[in-house]
């Protein structure tokens, strides 16, 4: 009885341990762009910096992934399997299949400097990515790539960022020079939505509202979309005066979002927009936040730091700490699912 | 005399002390009497010989630091050392490797010297290292050709190598057509509309050395020809621009140092090389080693030699030329550029249409003079906007706009956020240029960066004559030159960079060199022009009569609203410029439209027609992309 008892309890106490273990497993895993030359890289000049795409590891550290490229900018994984990825890095989009072992610059001579390439989730062999003059799909998991720019202007189809709506396979919203334009039919055509009159740097959509889109931009403040991005309005407490590079919303809790700017550093609303604060004390000076994310999975806030850091805040900007990456230029936060690991 | 000075420094340092550059230290070069074929070839093989000499002689057995990729390229072209360079291979090649596709060329070339003499170990660990170092593909042409011919070779020497050997993850076979497709791509553009980056002083080493390799090692006979052609046409032009081998302006892109000691940059060495005609810059340029490897395989066409040394006759050229791609905030992707030289034996007069042709190193205009030593002479005027705004940048650079003009100086171009600035082009400034007369007019908005006008005036002219009819006279050589500014202003000392120890980028500190220096007239007028005019002293009996023919030919101009100048120049022509319009010259508009791809004394060819037609005297060489063939004939 004794031996039954304590089989007993060491089990209880494996399934509490299990359970305990699972709530506190992060669900994402969180990837990181990033450059290391501190701003000075020259082409062609000696740069040993290792660079590219990084993942946070448990400790909080971050693991550089397979390929040492200085400048990349936007990374997305295929949602059934994230060892295939694709980045969109100077040199083209990258794409390894295997998690960073092998890669191919699987773009041809035709497309330079990517600027943002994303996955559809719900079309997930369908890749699209914006590149500086227009915008490129590939409809075979990236092997191929296609430009797909029925509806876009000649000229003023500098695409800045892509992003799929997570609802509709074929949706997509992209930031250009001229503004923000739409397809819904996997990018067969575009059409102008709303009009900018300099680059549209990022286009977010709510995690708990999929008609709910913010975008950010370099001469227009923020804009927000309450009809799925079918019509914007200029976000009212946001300085336009210059530019803002991305926006964040918080998975955990709908009234928080952030947003990120070298002049303005990092701006936080906890009341889903109608007022913002700076959260700068405890950032280094000057507080060039070149990039923002909030952790899905606690709602930590990120602030990639121009050439510093990146800091975390578990009190959403009020404070700040260390989170590694020191020197770093931080060009984009991707979470990942580790449902698809 | 005091840059001479410090260039025998910088070539002493990176020579060693007992490692004279004999052409670059030496007396100026002497034309050679005996120009037949045999006899250029032999004095072009010597140049080259000097090079492979000099670099293999800084390689020390006993300091392996001293073998770099210059040293082995030197060794390799001369057969020397075959066991010293395979070992310093074995070691090099377990470092990081670092510089793109700075780092294919130099490979790429040793790869193909070596293939005979390099051991099988050294070999594979340069070919291993295409597998495991990714170097970027870079955002503008000349990196795109050092990288697509590199990758095209490479593939070449290895030709049915798997996906997973290369860096990129394409098969040696996915690598050459992606390649070839990018160089033609390339070469249509430019023989149709006109190279993006035309006359630059550094970067045409970025072009030449990789059309030499293609011509020298490519298996593939079309890009074989291509390269050879290429190359013929990148010397063409160089031998059509030079005055005695100096390269002037305009320059799509070119250096703080270049824009001002005209004969200061990588061209001087292929001008050198090809032509004869003047010293090469300090170690050869630098980049000059990597075409000595394979020079031997190159033979200058005759007609272009005497293109570059004959300045006997004037001659105008013009050629149609483009801006860099313009990914944003504007209408035209690579717009047009008008270019414009006219050529004597004491001057040289170029410009284009002005306007941004490239965001950063554009020179758009300006006189140079002809000396008798260029070294550390500053032979050269015009006058400039200091334009410098994120916006522009961003035209260019597919970056964000927060940093962009702070960046620029930590990585190496010091100038482009400073008002007194002597390099870059303006949004806000258009010239017109009729044989040796240019008018700069410049409509600057209110609140531009910066809101002055710099006009160059260098330490080495003489005469300086501050006329009470407005005019500045001034003798450079044996150039009498006329400048008239339209607006008032005043003069600074020009002051240089001198670069500071830094452990990340670049860091710079201005140099006032006092009274001594090169001055700025400085200006600050938002509506503005220059005019400038030039004439050799031959034409008359003295600089005051130079002087009293300037002044005696009719003049008017306004700044409101826009700058106009309605002027006779000096050979007579009836010049109206507005600000915004088409010039006018002798009652006719001109018509921008029929500009040529190249139309002169030497070079014509009509806008898309990928031909290209060469003469002097009985000379004439044809290179015909659409055929892909080089004819040469001799006019009877």
């Amino acid at each position: 009885m004794p031996t039954r008892n304590i089989t007993l309890a060491l089990l209880g106490w494996c399934a509490a341990l299990a359970v305990s273990l699972a709530a506190a497993a992060p669900l994402h895993d969180l990837y990181i762009c990033a450059s290391n030359s501190r701003g000075t890289r020259v082409i062609g000049f000696k740069d040993t910096s290792l660079n590219g795409v990084y993942r946070r590891e448990a400790d909080g550290s971050f693991t550089h992934l397979g390929l040492n490229h200085p400048m990349t900018l936007s990374v997305t994984f295929d949602p059934r399997d994230a060892r295939l990825f694709y980045v969109a890095s100077l040199s083209g989009i990258l794409r390894t299949p295997d998690g960073g072992q092998t890669w191919r610059v699987a773009t041809d001579w035709d497309v330079t400097e990517p600027k943002s390439v994303v996955v559809d989730p719900n079309d997930p062999d369908t890749v699209y990515a914006g590149v500086p003059d227009g915008f490129i799909v590939s409809r075979d998991r990236g092997l191929t790539w296609v430009r797909a720019e029925r509806g876009l202007p000649e000229r003023g189809k500098y695409t800045q960022v892509v992003q799929v709506d997570r609802t509709h396979a074929g949706r997509v919203l992209i930031g250009c020079e001229t503004g923000i334009y739409l397809t819904e039919d996997g990018a067969k055509s575009w059409r102008h939505v709303f009009t900018c009159a300099a680059t549209v740097e990022d286009l977010q959509q709510s995690p708990h509202d999929p008609l709910f889109w913010l975008a950010v931009t370099q001469a227009d403040g923020a804009l927000q979309s309450r009809d799925g991005g079918f019509s914007w309005t200029k976000l009212a407490g946001v300085p336009a005066e210059h530019a803002l590079y991305n926006v964040a919303f918080d998975a955990l809790n709908p009234q928080r979002l952030a947003l990120a700017s070298w002049t303005y550093g990092l701006l936080t609303s906890e009341d889903g927009g109608r007022t913002w604060v700076e959260r700068n004390a405890g950032l280094p000076v000057p507080h060039r936040v070149w990039r923002t994310a909030i952790d899905p999975d606690t709602g930590r806030l990120y602030a990639a730091v121009l050439d510093q850091a990146l800091f975390v805040s578990d009190d959403f900007g009020r404070t700040w700490k260390a989170g590694g990456m020191e020197g770093s230029r931080i060009t984009g936060f991707t979470f990942v699912p580790r449902a698809a690991r | 005399m005091k840059k001479f000075i410090s260039l025998l420094a910088l070539a002493a340092l990176l020579a060693g002390p007992t490692f004279a550059q004999p052409a670059y230290s030496g007396p100026m070069p002497v034309p050679p009497s005996d120009t037949r074929t045999d006899a250029l070839r032999r004095a072009y093989l010597d140049r080259v010989k000097e090079v492979l000499v000099w670099y293999s002689a800084t390689a020390k057995p006993d300091k392996p630091e001293t073998i770099g990729t210059g040293q082995i390229v030197a060794k390799l072209a001369l057969h020397q050392d075959a066991g010293l360079v395979s070992q310093r291979i074995i070691e090099l090649m377990k470092q990081p490797q670092t510089g793109d596709m700075f780092w294919m060329f130099p490979w790429a070339a040793i790869s193909f010297l070596g293939r005979d003499q390099l051991s099988a170990e050294a070999k594979a660990a340069i070919r291993d290292a295409w597998r495991t170092y990714f170097p970027m593909r870079g955002d503008t042409e000349n990196h795109w050709a050092m990288y697509y011919s590199s990758l095209f070779l490479m593939s070449e020497l290895y030709p049915d190598d798997p996906a997973g050997s290369w860096f990129t993850g394409k098969s040696s076979a996915e690598n050459r057509a992606e390649a070839k497709g990018y160089l033609i791509h390339w070469m249509d553009l430019a023989t149709t509309i006109g190279q993006g980056e035309y006359n630059p002083t550094h970067y045409i080493g970025e072009y030449a050395i990789p059309m030499l390799y293609l011509a020298t090692w490519s298996k593939d006979p079309e890009m074989k020809i291509r390269g050879h052609m290429m190359l013929d046409w990148l010397m063409a032009e160089l031998a059509d621009n030079t005055l005695n081998g100096v390269l002037r302006g305009p320059n799509a892109r070119t250096t703080e140092e270049s824009v001002l000691e005209r004969w200061n940059g990588l061209s001087s060495f292929f001008s050198w090389t090809m032509f004869g005609n003047t010293p090469p810059p300090a170690a050869y340029g630098g980049f000059g080693i990597f075409f000595a490897g394979a020079a031997e395989n190159y033979q200058l066409p005759e007609v272009i030699y005497h293109i570059a040394v004959d300045r006997s006759q004037d001659y105008i050229q013009r050629d149609l030329k483009r801006t860099r791609r313009r990914w944003r905030y504007s209408d035209q992707f690579m717009p047009p550029v008008y270019k414009t030289s006219y050529m004597r034996r004491d001057y040289a007069v170029g410009s284009y249409q002005g306007g941004q042709s490239d965001p950063i190193q554009t020179h758009v205009w300006d006189v140079t003079w002809a000396v008798p030593d260029p070294r550390g002479v500053h032979n050269t005027l015009f006058s400039m906007h200091p334009y410098a705004s994120t916006e522009v940048l961003q035209m260019y650079f597919t970056e964000q706009p927060d940093g962009l003009i702070d960046s620029l100086s930590g990585q190496g171009k010091p100038s482009f956020g400073v008002p007194d600035k002597i390099l870059g082009a303006s949004p806000y400034e258009r010239v017109f240029q009729d044989l040796d007369t240019v008018v700069a007019l410049y409509d600057i908005p209110p609140g531009t960066s910066y809101p002055r006008i710099n006009g160059f005036f260098s330490k080495d002219l003489t005469q300086i004559t501050e006329d009470k009819s407005g005019w500045i006279f001034v003798q450079g050589g044996h150039t009498y030159l006329a400048y008239r500014p339209l607006a008032p202003f005043h003069w600074e000392h020009l002051l240089g960079y001198r670069q500071l120890p830094s452990a990340h980028g670049y860091k710079w500190e201005r140099v006032d060199k006092g009274e001594q220096g090169d001055k700025l007239l400085v200006s600050e007028h938002l509506k503005n022009g220059t005019i400038v005019q030039a004439a050799s002293a031959d034409e008359f009996k003295s600089f005051a009569a130079f002087q009293a023919a300037i002044n005696a030919l009719p003049l008017e101009f306004r700044l409101e609203p826009v700058p106009v100048v309605k002027l006779t120049t000096l050979r007579g022509k009836q010049v109206t410029f507005t600000y915004g319009q088409a010039p006018v010259v002798d009652g006719a508009p001109l018509d921008y439209t029929k500009w040529k791809l190249f139309e002169g004394l030497y070079l014509n060819a009509e806008k898309g027609s990928r031909r290209l037609t060469i003469t002097h005297g009985q000379l004439k060489r044809v290179l015909d992309f659409n055929t892909l063939t080089i004819t040469d004939s001799v006019t009877p």
